[in-house]
């Protein structure tokens, strides 16, 4: 269904066909001179989902930036869907975006003036996918919202919203799906329905999680958690 | 107090903070007025100069002796007698042609006794590089350079004045007496004398009198000038608007919390039309040297334009004055405060709770869709109404106001209009790949207050160039088939020479004969042309043969039949008019015309009005005959020759030449004149054409402005769309989508805005302003081109917007709150 060739030839495709995402002592300086990652190491295998916590401002979102081929570390490699990262042109990187990664945010952002099923079309239509209609139909339905298709944003409550980028973080069927903190703006049972939904993104789509969160509910559905602290990684349960 | 230091932090860090927007801003408003001073200087420069100043040679001037047709040389005798204490000297002013280096004018003044010596200007001097004692010659004569009177900033020649009168063949007639009143002396009474001395056809007026008229003439091609100019001015002060706008709706949540720390709602007013009054005087300042630049590029075409179709003048030097300055600044400045009162009373209104607004919505700048259609619909009426009544003042006031009214009327179609066309567009657009067309169409209906201000700016500079372009090539159109029913002989003479408006040297008087006589030479119409005032306005008196225009019809007729017309004119006091003549001084068919010829003032019955289009003087046209009864001694300035069916004209052409080698004349073939008028035409828009591709200019700057804006306030979307997989080339292509779709909408309700406009060019403001009828034929193809170029100078208008936008770091743009 979808063009790889944006990955072909690349270099840096290893071995570790285990894990989605492996990430191997990685080190970020911020220009700043922050030091937001100190020597971390972490595998996030398909199916499973892994839940960062720790206090404000010790890393998480700089690892999910990594896993999601957003950032790049500053010494360290990052390997996602097989692919070092840091080798990758722009033209890689797009490709992996498109095909391999979704993403989900604690302010949902839905492009504002798109309607829901819009909103789930975009990645697919980016990706320059055929039967986009079809496809982001079946997602809106997968999340619950199948009414909802013609609904602009502002229509929609907290928690519909956050379905919808699911739907949308999902809808080409992505190996890495990555949230930051996606209860962090919702009340407990909108976020119950959130977390749901993305329980079975791992279950049903084989997808590996990988999620920063604040929250104990949503810490309690990741089958393993990652304590952070200062850029490092304090303990794995 | 307060207020000034929040406005320091609140106007002075944001406009600091977005450098290219805020010199986009200044920039546009620099263009803006300084097209408006450029217009303004560079006319001055080329029309103030008639006054040819000889005052350091005669000294100063109090009254001149004036008439149509000339001045006796017998008068000055009777003058001297009078006992009174003042000098009269004799005059003969007219216009020479240098070989090949140009023309100056030429005094004959009673001052230089020696026939063979000439005086030159400084000016003159340094333009053809003349020296003390150097020789020139002057319609074949030599002469040598006696003195260079310096500080003249026109270019003249003196020599004798008898020698002039044998120049010109102009024996016994002057083209004036100037009249210099002795210290002590009463001037009045001197002028009451002279006044009775001379005949009562005879006009005695103040030197500067002449200025006036010339300038008065002008204003009408001035004026429209100046409008032009306005239309940046225009374009410049919604951009105005836009970036206020921008500013207020981005900074809602700021202006919360200066509302929540007690700033009242009118210090919130004063600190954005504070901004404008800023941005105002900085591009004001800005716009002035700009447009001195300007002005030195444009006064060489408005000299040429005015003088081919109005009057001789030469241009002189671009001058800022301080008023000039300051009148700029105000333009500038009260243009930038006025356009940005709406977005600033908008700003006063943002209550202090939307401080706690989370996210700002810039789209809900209240639009009331309906109310501005009917706002549209009736500055759509009044726009037609006021083009029903004539000019104000010999100019079309209510015309421009009309324009205004419709440029009104379509910023106010604009937001239902910019709606309309994206919801048409809606399929078409989602099948650009991508996504591209799908987001830039629904921002831009989403920011619909903003596009729709954009699209105006941009459409306003369209439709000037696409009325222009009607006006200009129906004109164009209109005097080519004019040109071809007009000029039907083979051969047209005149003395050799640059010609120009207002001009018309003589032509020796053997030269008709001396034509008649060669072989393969059918008819041989001349004609006789000077200047003459009537009404306070100068306007040309010719005569021709009017049996040989009647038999070879050259002649269109408003109304009436052209052959018994013509056929009334020889014998009577009979004349015809141009149409710009009759439609200057409100002459109909039967009215009677006096005009003072020579000593005697004669009365014209009007027998017909003719299409006209070399000059907006306007002509009166009699038969030679009734001419000579007036002024028996009037030279011919112009020959028409028709050769006899069956001869050669290439060959009666170079037999002309060599019997005429010796008597300065310019034989033309017919093609020749005819492309010599077109080019004058086209020469003559080329000002106009200078001025629209500036507001084309203004109206991009804007256009890049918008898109900037529009992708700045968007950055976490564009980041957003990273993070969904949108490389490099979509986020440009989104951008650049966006741009050629302002430039679609702008195309379109500039399109329609500009055939309104050109109706309104031709049939009123035109009309009223040059007095001729323009038949309408729009150059669809041209129209075509030039809306494909301004489209795509749009699309180029958002390649720095797009680069900005595919720069974005998307972690940033998306994390940012
Ligand atoms: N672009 C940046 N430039 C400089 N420093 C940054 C940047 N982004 C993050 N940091 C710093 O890096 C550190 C880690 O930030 P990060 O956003 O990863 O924390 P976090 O764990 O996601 O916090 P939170 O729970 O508040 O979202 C912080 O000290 C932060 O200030
Ligand atoms: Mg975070």
């Amino acid at each position: 269904m979808f063009d790889n060739k944006n990955l072909s030839g690349v270099v840096g495709v290893t071995k570790s066909g285990l894990s989605a995402v492996s990430i191997r002592d990685v080190r970020k300086t911020y220009e700043g001179g922050v030091e937001a990652l100190r020597g971390v190491s972490l595998e996030l295998p398909a199916g499973r989902i892994t839940a960062l916590v720790g206090r404000s401002g010790c890393g998480k979102t700089t690892l999910l930036n990594m896993c999601g081929a957003m950032d790049f570390p500053t010494s360290g490699v990052v390997e996602v869907a097989g692919l070092v990262t840091t080798g990758l042109g722009d033209a890689a990187l797009t490709g992996l975006r498109r095909n391999k990664i979704g993403f989900v945010f604690q302010f949902f952002q839905l492009l504002p003036t798109l309607t829901a099923l819009e909103n789930i079309e975009l990645p697919l239509l980016l990706a320059g996918a055929r039967n986009v209609r079809a496809t982001a139909r079946e997602r809106l339905d997968w999340v619950g919202l199948p009414e909802k298709a013609d609904a602009l944003p502002w229509q929609l409550s907290g928690g519909q919203m956050q379905r919808i980028a699911i739907a949308r973080a999902l809808v080409h069927n992505p190996a890495i799906l990555v949230a930051d903190e996606p209860t962090g703006n919702l009340d407990t049972a909108s976020g119950d329905l959130v977390l749901k939904l993305i329980r079975r993104a791992a279950d049903e789509f084989g997808a590996a999680v990988v999620m920063a969160t604040h929250s104990a509910e949503a810490a309690a559905i990741a089958d393993t958690r990652v304590r952070m602290r200062d850029g490092l990684i304090e303990s794995v349960e | 107090m307060k207020t000034l230091a929040l406005a320091r932090q609140f106007v002075l860090r944001p406009l600091r903070r977005d450098k290219l927007r805020t010199a986009l801003t200044v920039l546009s408003i620099a263009l803006g007025v300084a097209v408006v001073i450029a217009v303004d200087l560079a006319g001055d420069a080329a029309t103030g100069s008639f006054q040819s100043s000889m005052t350091s040679l005669v000294g100063k001037v109090d009254y001149e002796v004036t008439a149509n047709g000339g001045v006796d040389e017998r008068i000055i005798a009777n003058l001297t007698a009078l006992p009174v204490n003042a000098k009269f000297a004799a005059v003969i002013e007219q216009h020479v042609t240098l070989a090949k280096a140009g023309s100056v004018t030429l005094f004959g003044v009673e001052q230089l006794v020696d026939p063979a010596v000439a005086v030159v200007s400084s000016d003159a001097a340094d333009r053809f590089g003349w020296k003390v004692d150097d020789s020139i010659e002057l319609r074949g004569r030599t002469f040598r350079i006696q003195k260079v009177i310096t500080g003249q900033n026109v270019g003249w020649v003196a020599i004798d004045i008898a020698a002039a009168q044998q120049l010109f063949g102009t024996y016994g007639r002057l083209d004036r007496i100037e009249v210099t009143v002795d210290p002590g002396e009463d001037a009045a009474a001197v002028e009451r004398l002279v006044r009775a001395t001379v005949p009562a056809a005879y006009e005695v007026s103040s030197p500067g009198a002449r200025s006036e008229e010339n300038q008065r003439m002008l204003r009408a091609f001035r004026w429209n000038l100046r409008i032009l100019s306005y239309i940046s001015l225009l374009v410049g002060a919604f951009l105005i608007y836009n970036t206020i706008a921008v500013s207020v709706v981005r900074r809602r949540a700021e202006i919360g919390i200066l509302r929540a720390i007690g700033v009242s709602a009118r210090g919130v007013l004063a600190i954005f039309l504070g901004e404008a009054a800023m941005l105002g005087v900085i591009g004001s300042a800005a716009g002035i040297a700009l447009g001195r630049l300007l002005a030195s590029g444009l006064v060489g075409m408005i000299s040429d334009t005015v003088n081919s179709i109005f009057i001789t003048s030469a241009p002189g030097t671009v001058a800022v004055s301080w008023l000039s300055a300051a009148v700029a600044i105000a333009t500038g400045t009260s243009v930038a405060v006025f356009s940005a009162l709406i977005p600033a009373l908008e700003a006063s209104r943002v209550a202090p709770a939307e401080a706690m607004r989370r996210e700002s919505r810039e789209h809900q700048t209240r639009l009331h869709v309906r109310r501005d259609l009917v706002i549209a619909g009736a500055a759509a009426i009044a726009a037609i109404g006021l083009s029903q009544f004539g000019p104000i003042d010999g100019r079309p006031v209510l015309g421009y106001l009309a324009t205004l009214c419709a440029v009104a009327s379509a910023a106010m179609i604009s937001p239902a209009f910019v709606s309309a066309v994206i919801r048409l567009l809606r399929a078409p657009l989602a099948r650009i790949p991508g996504a591209a067309g799908l987001i830039a169409g629904r921002s831009l209906a989403a920011s619909l207050a903003r596009t729709s201000i954009v699209v105006t700016a941009l459409a306003t500079a369209i439709s000037m160039m696409i009325s222009v372009g009607i006006m200009v090539a129906s004109f164009r159109e209109t005097v080519q088939v004019w040109l071809e029913s007009q000029l039907r002989a083979d051969l047209y003479l005149r003395a050799a020479g640059q010609p120009s408006a207002g001009i018309f040297p003589p032509i020796a008087d053997e030269v008709p004969g001396l034509i008649a006589s060669t072989p393969g030479v059918g008819d041989v119409d001349t004609f006789h042309a000077f200047t003459f005032r009537y009404e306070g306005e100068q306007a040309t008196f010719g005569a021709g043969v009017s049996d040989i225009v009647r038999r070879h019809s050259t002649l269109r007729f408003l109304s009436g039949d052209a052959d018994s017309i013509l056929r009334s004119l020889p014998g009577q006091d009979r004349v015809i008019v141009s149409e710009p003549f009759s439609n200057k001084h409100h002459v109909r068919v039967g009215d009677v015309l006096r005009i003072a010829l020579g000593n005697q003032t004669a009365a014209f019955t009007v027998a017909g009005i003719y299409y006209d289009y070399s000059s907006d003087r306007g002509f009166v046209i009699s038969d030679v005959g009734t001419l000579r009864k007036y002024l028996p001694k009037q030279p011919v300035t112009n020959i028409a020759v028709y050769v006899s069916p069956g001869a050669d004209a290439q060959k009666v052409r170079r037999e002309l030449d060599l019997r005429l080698a010796n008597y300065a004349v310019s034989v033309a073939p017919n093609a020749t004149l005819k492309r010599a008028a077109v080019e004058v035409f086209d020469r003559t828009f080329a000002v106009t054409w200078a001025l629209e591709g500036i507001a084309i200019v203004v109206a991009m700057l804007g256009t890049a402005n918008s898109l900037l804006a529009l992708v700045l306030d968007r950055r976490r979307e564009i980041g957003l769309i990273r993070y969904l997989g949108a490389d490099d080339g979509q986020v440009r292509r989104m951008v650049l989508t966006e741009a050629a779709l302002v430039g679609l909408l702008a195309a379109g309700l500039g399109l329609m805005l500009g055939a309104a406009l050109s109706v309104e060019l031709i049939y009123v403001i035109n009309r009223q302003s040059f007095g001729w009828t323009i038949q309408f034929h729009p150059p669809l193809e041209l129209l075509a081109g030039a809306l494909l170029l301004v489209w795509i100078f749009t699309i180029a208008a958002g390649i720095y917007p797009a680069g900005i936008a595919r720069k974005l770091q998307p972690v940033e743009a998306v994390h940012e709150e």
